[in-house]
């Protein structure tokens, strides 16, 4: 029986995953430990010598992704939803839409981010710390934060709004009176996805990357 | 004439065996490249089975020697010697026509020798300076002098089979940078090899023939060091184009045939006035208790060695140099030479050294033209909170010359903990820079600072050793954390997509094994 749970590929993949990650950071931290090379581990070194073009691109990745799969998943349960009920009660159709015009929202608050972000990153001509210049790395960094905030809050808002919608779907189907209270729930929800995108403008304002 | 003849020949051979001698003296360098040697003897002589060496084996002088004692003492004693300027194996795996296509050989002679000879013996490998003597050695087991020639005066030669004789035929190699002429050259060669074994085989006199060269043609590949960002990897960006990677690898190459061992320059203090002497010899620190000791220690002459001397900065370098700035060139001086070496003694006046300071001074005279010019490496330690450790920095370089100082700051790149030696592969000031100049208008801005494979340690000394090196280079380059972030995104990214994947289920609420199949018309 254990072996039937091994093979569960959920099993596999999750063991597979700690394990390496977990083997890896005993390994350098023993290594580090075992030749006396504790001050090499430099945490200061790695944020200024890792280039803020790095941190850049990773958050305008990750505002684009993350809420893509935020609005996927959104509209995944509550289409599932709307085409399932929508057997029984046809009627349900044209107004539970609203629901994923709510879900795809989030995708394009992320898209806008991204490109709203990826417009400020600007060539600069230094390649050490010093020559870099504090304002880069601050730009790296903040275009970074800025791309994880939205990305994170759209995520968790359109799974939040998916599973609102589906439930507005099937109430509707059984009574019609039902939906646009349950529209409210929806707004609210959908909400905090803006509240990312403000705070991730906010994060970009003073970003000016360049020489 | 003939008297005449050979006794200048006896001259002109024995200056040359001087000559090759001395070579041979100095030349301790770089004898990691090696020579191969053919020995074969004419038809019809057939010498007792040699053990081929190893493959790999680097056959050295004696082992040479030995070869060819063994085949002078049982084969002819007349021996013609092809001397080529340079030669490695590599000539003949290019030209030679191994790789299955024979008819285009360029030693075509050669191999129909070898094969007809009965006994051939080849020596892939030959240590160059014992290759390099090999007349020298042929002249003493043959007990004659060389006789220099070519094929004309071979065929006015006569030749007697039971006197010794060395008959030396030079043969030209060539700049070697062409590749079409290195081929052309080496059929020439194997043409004069054909002339000669044909005009011995006229005269019917048994022979033993040698092909070897006098140095290797082909340095062997050497891993191409690049110094990266502090002398570390440069994954992240390759500076220049193909004219800089050649002056770079010039540079590496002019470096590594300067490369010899020797030792660190060492600056001395005198070790009675430092307690470390007494805490080393496990007795107090106090000044008074410790001369006593150190007194009743001496006079029982114990291992204490008194007004002994304690090694306090240790500085070792590949390559020091410097550059100038001057009328839009760059003038270069190489400062190793008067620094480094067997028997060189670098003055270090004005050098110093205590527990938190220490101060390297290396005087030089008429440099670039400078009549007094010094070279300080100034170093500090001291305890810093965040990390609990002492640390050193190399804080400056200076260049003084005529009562200027050019300064440069290190301490921001050059630091290692203070128990610790540094090191780097490359510390200057405009080549993945280390040390930049203290201000925008000092003097440094007109000089450049080159320490090649440079190591210095001001602290912590125990002994005349380096501690353990730190070096400039980490483990981990920026590059590699950065792949290795983005690859533990994608990972983490990767698994939760398979994560949701996985769990996507087909609906089988509506399943009814027992009842019909579905029937899916092909017609309404």
């Amino acid at each position: 029986m254990l072996l039937e749970w091994m093979m569960n590929g959920h099993a596999i993949l999750y063991t597979g995953v700690t394990l390496a990650f977990w083997s890896t950071i005993l390994i350098v931290g023993l290594c580090y430990t075992i030749f006396d090379l504790g001050f090499r581990f430099d945490v200061a070194w790695f944020l200024t010598e890792t280039s803020p073009f790095m941190w850049a691109n990773l958050g305008i990745g990750l505002a684009i992704s993350l809420s893509v799969v935020g609005a996927a998943w959104g509209i995944y349960i509550t289409g599932s939803s709307i085409i399932g009920g929508g057997v029984k009660a046809p009627r349900i159709k044209t107004k539970n839409l609203v629901s994923i015009i709510f879900c795809e929202a989030v995708a394009i608050y992320g898209i806008i981010m991204a490109i709203v972000i990826s417009n400020m990153a600007e060539n600069f001509s230094g390649t050490t710390p010093e020559t870099i210049g504090a304002r880069n790395y601050q730009a790296g960094y903040s275009m970074f934060g800025a791309g994880l905030t939205v990305g994170f809050s759209n995520l968790f808002c359109g799974i939040c709004v998916g599973i609102v919608g589906s439930g507005a779907a099937l109430a509707d189907a059984q009574n019609a009176n039902l939906f646009v209270k349950i529209l409210i729930v929806e707004i609210f929800g959908s909400a905090i996805g803006l509240f990312g995108v403000i705070v991730a403008i906010l994060q970009t304002s003073k970003v000016k990357m360049g020489d | 004439m003939a008297t005449r003849g050979t006794l200048r020949l006896r001259s002109i051979s024995a200056c040359l065996a001087v000559f090759l001698g001395a070579l041979n003296v100095l030349n301790t360098a770089s004898c990691d490249e090696q020579v191969p040697l053919i020995l074969w003897t004419s038809e019809g002589i057939s010498l007792p089975r040699q053990s081929p060496p190893a493959a790999g084996h680097i056959v050295g002088q004696q082992q040479l020697t030995s070869y060819l004692e063994k085949v002078l003492n049982e084969g002819p004693k007349n021996v013609v010697l092809f001397l080529q300027d340079k030669m490695s194996i590599e000539d003949f795996t290019m030209y030679g026509g191994a790789f299955g296509n024979k008819q285009d050989t360029a030693f075509p002679n050669l191999e129909g020798a070898l094969m007809s000879s009965s006994s051939p013996l080849v020596l892939p490998a030959v240590s160059w300076p014992a290759s390099n003597a090999v007349i020298g050695q042929l002249q003493d087991q043959l007990d004659t002098s060389p006789l220099y020639m070519d094929p004309e005066t071979l065929s006015q030669l006569r030749l007697n089979g039971s006197s010794p004789a060395l008959l030396v035929f030079r043969l030209p190699y060539g700049i070697g940078a062409d590749l079409m002429s290195a081929k052309e050259i080496l059929s020439g060669n194997d043409e004069v090899i054909g002339q000669v074994l044909s005009t011995m085989k006229t005269q019917s006199v048994p022979y033993t023939a040698i092909y070897t060269a006098l140095q290797p043609s082909r340095e062997a590949a050497s891993l191409s060091m690049e110094a990266g960002l502090g002398g570390g990897r440069s994954l992240l960006q390759a500076r220049g184009g193909y004219r800089e990677r050649e002056r770079e690898r010039e540079r590496q190459r002019r470096i590594k045939e300067k490369a010899g061992t020797y030792a660190p320059v060492e600056y001395k203090v005198e070790e009675l006035t430092s307690s470390s002497c007494c805490v080393r010899h496990g007795l107090s620190t106090d000044r008074t208790i410790c001369n006593n000791a150190s007194f009743i220690l001496s006079s029982l002459s114990l291992s204490f060695s008194p007004g002994g001397e304690e090694t306090c900065i240790l500085l070792w370098a590949k390559s020091l140099s410097v550059y100038t700035l001057r009328s839009g060139r760059w003038d270069f001086h190489d400062l190793t030479p008067s620094t480094f070496g067997e028997g060189v003694i670098p003055k270090l006046h004005g050098s110093s050294c205590d527990k938190t300071k220490a101060k390297l001074v290396l005087n030089y005279e008429n440099v670039l033209g400078y009549l007094n010019f010094k070279l300080i490496f100034a170093m500090s330690q001291r305890h810093y909170k965040v990390s609990a450790r002492r640390w050193f920095t190399l804080d400056t370089v200076e260049l003084e010359y005529n009562g200027t100082k050019a300064k440069f700051n290190g301490s921001r790149n050059v630091y290692a903990p203070a128990e610790y030696s540094y090191r780097c592969e490359s510390v200057t000031n405009f080549r993945w820079p280390l040390l930049v100049p203290r201000s925008f208008n000092d003097p440094a801005n007109q000089w450049r600072v080159s320490f090649e494979d440079f190591q210095i340690q001001g602290f912590n000394l125990t002994g005349n050793e380096f501690s353990y090196a730190s070096d400039c280079a980490g483990f981990f380059s920026p590059g590699i954390w950065m792949g290795l972030m983005t690859s533990l995104l994608m990972v983490l990214v990767l698994t939760y997509g398979l994560h949701m994947i996985m769990q996507l289920r087909t609906m089988d609420r509506f399943d009814d094994p027992k009842g019909p199949a579905i029937s899916v018309p092909q017609t309404e």
